[in-house]
């Protein structure tokens, strides 16, 4: 196994003496503070770990609320809760699992196990994953506390608008959920960009992407569609928001707004969230499978292929959720047939699955329950699915029971029990202790038998008539010993779930040590310690294969003993190796920020932000968005060669530069995925302007359009000549060339202020009425998007200037202009076509 | 018939995939090359991954899309029944445009002519909601500003349940609607019966009732419509309400006494309803009220 920075020589001064020092050493590096500074830890194994636990807090609050609806429909006639009450339950239990348990707790194990899967020591982007963790914490608190207030969010989980409308829904209910959940949509978003940058650019040597582990290609997909999916309904929740706080008519056909924008809106996330849930709890079936079948994966080229698909698929169904909306037969027939050609790909997976277990030779091990339990359950839920799409089959049990107890079978089964086969199979890893097969075969038994016992029969009090959220029923329908089996079922299941749950909080004290690779996995998770160390590996290994610890069994020790790359610490970094993307050529050597508060308090200032929001204190809300702003910027400021990130850029003789010494680092990668999650968010936009246009019932077009196209087109010119000044400097820089590096980016900083300035001109004295037609609001909305991009842009130019006066920034570090000049690229784009959008379609086609 | 056959296929189908998946822990020595592997794999994936699934999904779209086709509101030779019916927190407006002696108006009860195509055209008044009748088919969304469109028919006149079928809010439990299917003849009756004329005829006609009239004017005028006495429209039209079968679209059966019990615990039997609680009338005045109503029996 070669490595290119270990030519080991006796003179060489940095060649550790020993394993145990270069592991003190790298602790020294990485380790994790205590106390109150444990707030700053930016650790993937420490988050992904924080991620795990409080969505399994918030899976348990979920589970309460089930209890609570499955107390009050034991029996008919019950006034255990009124219906008000009641109509929050059910939507805090559908948001609590949803938002709060399922997307974080995946996200949590992606982030726990993605740069150990790939041989590397962390995540590329690590503040962002602190930064997601306490957004996701502090929104799942705020959402979580209007249950105490008893003003929950009751309009349903889907938020259906005008019931969820200020006027339907008078209290705060619908504030908390629309703030609290883009609140958590931010930790989503940013998992997703760094999930997706960290599996392109930081596997370990030679780990081409077809060496890649298949549970990376599962995370790589739903990271990427959290990028492109979550977009949609953060606009539509912002746009929501805005019509219930200060009244502009975007979803109010009065005002010229239109209901079912937000049905498209919220469809365009919410289909492809079902997948973005259902790929990870797949990837960790196409993992654990093929460990317990002691083989490789039969036709790894088919799932990859079967991943893909889904995922373009899932983005094409969003209409299959809105049949009953009245729109056109042909449309229809077109997403019937899309919605049932993600058949294919599920099929695919399952007999890859029956054909690996089918090759191997399986051991039935407590993971391979859970795997089974999934196999039924999920096999179960695919077959009443089908007969759901079966037309006429359809009509008689659409929003009855039969559809509760179908959703639970696809989501528990398609879910839940991967992810528990997925803790009981990494809990080792986490904690270096076996948890309890005697305890674990019991959790399992009952949470299995339970759940069949209360959704199965729940079929069944479908198919008598009793229709979904309804919060009582009478006596006399037949319906009441069902129902009474469903919650007693719900209460075993409850008392399983409860017993692995304190069986995975035991194992941790009593567990027996496991021992070392306890399943006999491939994959390089599985060289860790275990636990895990802060670093993950004392040296990266070279990859020449999908299955690195089955060819090679030695690995793990001569990685522990430093014989692979990376094994260095004098320079006091943290590094790990910067890959090419699809190759795995060693590009650069990454280094990686340490420990920082800006995460925390840029995460903090934002859930002041969300709960003036909430209290409607604006001013409040405005003073701490800036103050976001700052603590967000300042944590920018610490890269490049600023003494808290690489002043030095000295690596050993044959290693490559540092990436902050290159051009196409980490953060080029993870600006644009940003961009492409910024673009999802715009075309989102331009959708609902056209959709508004085309479609809205009482939609009112001027006239005469109330933007000056002359001044728009003034400011997009601006706009355009700062972007290329930046280009120009870019360029140069490239070729070595930085002569006048902070005037330009002064310059540009300059043209940007006035497009800025330009555009809040024609903003000002456009006249708009946005709280009186849905046209002034959908362009005062836009205008505020491309505001709000110019000052962004504007700001971080003169950054980057006060940077090359620091000494930050230059020819000795050129990294970061290549980062901001992506934003003045998007800026120029979306600018422009938001000119010709708003400004000349108008003026051409008219009202 | 159709579920029986779903399933005990599905059962199939279950027991034959988690039986499968056993068997293949059973230990078996047998020793395959890398290239009866790949043959065997390839067999499993292609059967099972692609020709199962889409001979599956050509025989479900097979038996779906015609049967889809029939609730378009194509045009027909002969026009057919256009009955409007619009959703309300949280009742049912039902209304007859092509009724011969003028638009007749009910609520919570929707009769429609049996062994002949019906054209819905639904809306909402406040929020959206859901029409379905599960029997007759086709399930359509009721919006705000919009007029959704679907054709039904009920080949044999009978008694369908019905319900609201999107979350509207707190009464979404309790909006029921009473759907009945008549022969040709007796729809035309239901329809002749309630008139303008008749209905205003049935509610003024018994000077037994003056005082309960005058105290619907004072009290109940400005939501509720009775042909001939008031025009309110913010709650349901009352003008046949006696000969209706169920009370607060569905909550409650009617029987003498139904509406009395109804006007004083209304907001017990159905909690949260927009109509106020009328605590201040006395017994007196409702089951004056509450008598005279039932009345109304076109």
């Amino acid at each position: 196994m070669t490595s290119i920075n270990r030519e080991a020589t006796p003179q060489d001064p940095q060649q550790p003496e020993g394993a145990q020092t270069l592991h003190d050493d790298l602790h020294e590096i990485w380790g994790n503070p205590r106390g109150i500074k444990a707030l700053t830890i930016v650790n993937h194994t420490t988050l992904g770990l924080r991620f795990m636990v409080t969505g399994m807090v918030f899976f348990v609050i979920g589970g309460v609320l089930s209890m609570l609806i499955r107390t009050q429909l034991a029996t008919p006639d019950q006034n255990f809760m009124t219906p008000d009450i009641y109509s929050q339950v059910t939507t805090m239990h559908g948001t609590v699992m949803m938002f709060l348990f399922a997307i974080p707790i995946l996200e949590g194990l992606a982030i726990y196990l993605i740069p150990k899967m790939i041989g590397a020591r962390d995540l590329v982007c690590p503040r962002l994953t602190s930064l997601g963790y306490f957004c996701y914490l502090f929104g799942g608190i705020i959402l979580s506390f209007s249950m105490v207030l008893e003003m929950a969010p009751d309009a349903g989980w889907f938020m259906y608008t005008p019931l969820s409308s200020s006027e339907y829904s008078p209290g705060l209910g619908s504030d908390f959920w629309l703030l609290g959940i883009t609140f958590v949509e931010i930790s989503a978003l940013s998992a997703g960009v760094e999930i997706v940058v960290s599996i392109l650019r930081t596997r370990t040597q030679g780990m081409a992407l077809h060496k890649m582990p298949i549970f990376a290609w599962y995370i790589l997909a739903m990271a990427l569609m959290i990028v492109v999916g979550f977009p949609p309904l953060i606009l539509g929740s912002v746009l929501l928001e805005l019509e219930r706080a200060v009244g502009m008519p975007f979803f109010e056909v009065a005002g010229g707004g239109d209901p079912l924008l937000w049905q498209h809106l919220f469809w365009l996330f919410g289909h492809p969230e079902v997948y973005i849930i259902f790929l990870p709890a797949a990837g960790i079936v196409s993992t654990l499978i093929p460990v317990f079948a002691g083989r490789p994966l039969v036709g790894y080229g088919w799932v990859v292929f079967a991943i893909v698909v889904t995922g373009f698929i899932s983005f094409g169904l969003w209409v299959h959720h809105m049949f009953t909306v009245g729109i056109p037969q042909l449309a229809q027939a077109f997403f019937s047939a899309a919605s049932m050609l993600v058949a294919i790909p599920t099929a695919i997976q399952v007999f890859v699955w029956l054909a690996t277990l089918w090759l191997g030779k399986p051991r039935f091990k407590l993971p391979m329950l859970w795997i089974l339990g999934f196999l039924i359950i999920f096999v179960c839920g695919g077959l009443t699915g089908v007969m759901l799409a079966l037309v006429p089959f359809n009509w008689q049990v659409h929003d009855t029971h039969f559809v509760v107890a179908h959703m639970h079978y696809v989501l528990v089964g398609g879910m839940f029990f991967p992810l528990m086969a997925g803790l009981y199979y990494w809990l080792p890893l986490f904690s270096g202790r076996m948890p309890s097969e005697t305890i674990g075969r019991w959790g399992f038994w009952l949470t299995f038998l339970g759940f069949n016992g209360t959704f199965l029969i729940m079929h069944w009090t479908g198919l008598l008539g009793m229709p979904r959220r309804i919060y009582t029923y009478e006596a006399g329908n037949g319906w009441e010993i069902f129902n009474l089996l469903s919650s007693i079922s719900g209460f075993v299941m409850s008392a399983g779930i409860a017993m692995v749950l304190i069986d995975i909080a035991l194992h941790f004290k009593f567990g027996k040590p496991a021992q070392h690779n306890p399943w006999k996995a491939d994959t390089l998770e599985w060289a860790n310690a275990m636990p895990p160390s802060a670093y993950n590996f004392v040296s990266l290994p070279k990859i020449d294969t999908r299955h690195p610890l089955w060819d090679n069994p030695d690995l793990p020790r001569t990685m522990a003993e430093g014989k692979h790359g990376l094994a260095v610490t004098s320079h006091g970094r943290r590094e790990m190796w910067g890959t090419d993307s699809i190759t795995g050529k060693v590009r650069e050597i990454i280094h990686l920020p340490g420990n920082s508060w800006w995460p925390f308090f840029a995460a903090l200032a934002l859930a002041v932000v969300c709960v003036s929001l909430l209290t409607r204190v604006y001013a409040l809300a405005g003073v701490f968005v800036i103050i976001a702003g700052v603590f967000l910027l300042r944590w920018s400021w610490e890269n490049g060669a600023h003494p808290k990130a690489a002043p030095d850029a000295e690596v050993r003789k044959g290693d490559p530069p540092l990436h902050s010494r290159t051009m196409s680092g980490p953060g080029v990668w993870a600006m644009a995925t940003f961009s492409i999650a910024n673009g999802s968010f715009f075309l989102s936009y331009l959708f609902g302007w056209f959709y508004l246009w085309t479609v809205s019932p009482q939609w009112r077009m001027p006239e005469v359009s109330p933007l000056s196209l002359v001044v728009l087109v003034a400011a997009g010119v601006a706009m355009t000549l700062g972007a290329g000044v930046m280009e120009r400097l870019v360029r140069g820089l490239r070729v070595n060339q930085d002569r006048g590096l902070a005037r330009g980016f002064y310059m540009s900083a300059l043209l940007g202020a006035a497009q800025v300035g330009l555009v809040l001109w024609s903003l000002l004295t456009a006249g708009l009425e946005p709280t009186r037609t849905s046209h002034d609001a959908v362009l005062l909305v836009g205008l505020v998007y491309a505001l709000f991009h110019g000052a962004l842009a504007m700001i971080l130019s003169a950054m980057q200037g006060l940077r090359v006066r620091h000494g930050y920034v230059g020819l000795h570090a050129p990294f970061e202009p290549a980062v901001v000049v992506i934003l003045w690229r998007y800026n120029v784009v979306t600018f422009w076509v938001l000119v010709g959008a708003l400004g000349v379609l108008p003026r051409v086609i008219g009202g | 018939m159709i579920w029986w056959v779903m399933l005990s296929f599905a059962t199939v189908v279950l027991v034959a995939v988690t039986a499968l998946w056993l068997y293949t822990f059973k230990t078996r020595d047998v020793s395959r090359t890398p290239a009866q592997e790949r043959r065997v794999a390839r067999r499993w994936i292609v059967g099972g991954g692609i020709v199962l699934p889409v001979v599956t999904v050509i025989a479900l779209l097979a038996f779906g899309v015609p049967t889809g086709k029939r609730m378009l509101t194509l045009p027909l030779d002969e026009p057919p029944e256009v009955i409007e019916v619009t959703g309300h927190q949280w009742w049912w407006e039902v209304r007859y445009p092509g009724a011969p002696n003028g638009v007749v108006v009910t609520s919570n009860q929707l009769i429609m002519p049996a062994g002949e195509p019906v054209d819905f055209h639904v809306t909402a008044a406040d929020v959206i909601h859901g029409f379905w009748i599960p029997r007759l088919g086709g399930k359509i969304d009721m919006l705000p500003g919009r007029i959704n469109r679907i054709r039904l028919e009920a080949d044999e006149p009978g008694v369908f349940g019905a319900q609201c079928a999107e979350l509207c809010g707190v009464g979404h439990a309790h909006m029921h609607l009473y759907v009945e299917a008549l022969p040709r003849e007796e729809f035309d009756a239901w329809l002749a019966a309630r008139s303008e004329e008749a209905l205003a005829e049935l509610a003024t006609s018994d000077p037994a009732f003056a005082s309960a009239r005058e105290n619907f004017t004072t009290f109940c005028a400005s939501c509720h419509r009775v042909a001939g006495v008031s025009a309110g429209t913010i709650g349901p039209d009352l003008s046949d309400l006696g000969g209706r079968t169920m009370l607060g679209a569905g909550t409650l059966a009617m029987e003498e006494g139904a509406v009395y019990q109804w006007l004083r615990h209304h907001q017990t039997l159905k909690p949260g309803n927009r109509m106020p609680q009328h605590d201040d009338l006395d017994t007196d005045t409702l089951s004056g009220l509450g008598d005279w109503l039932e009345t109304l029996t076109p």
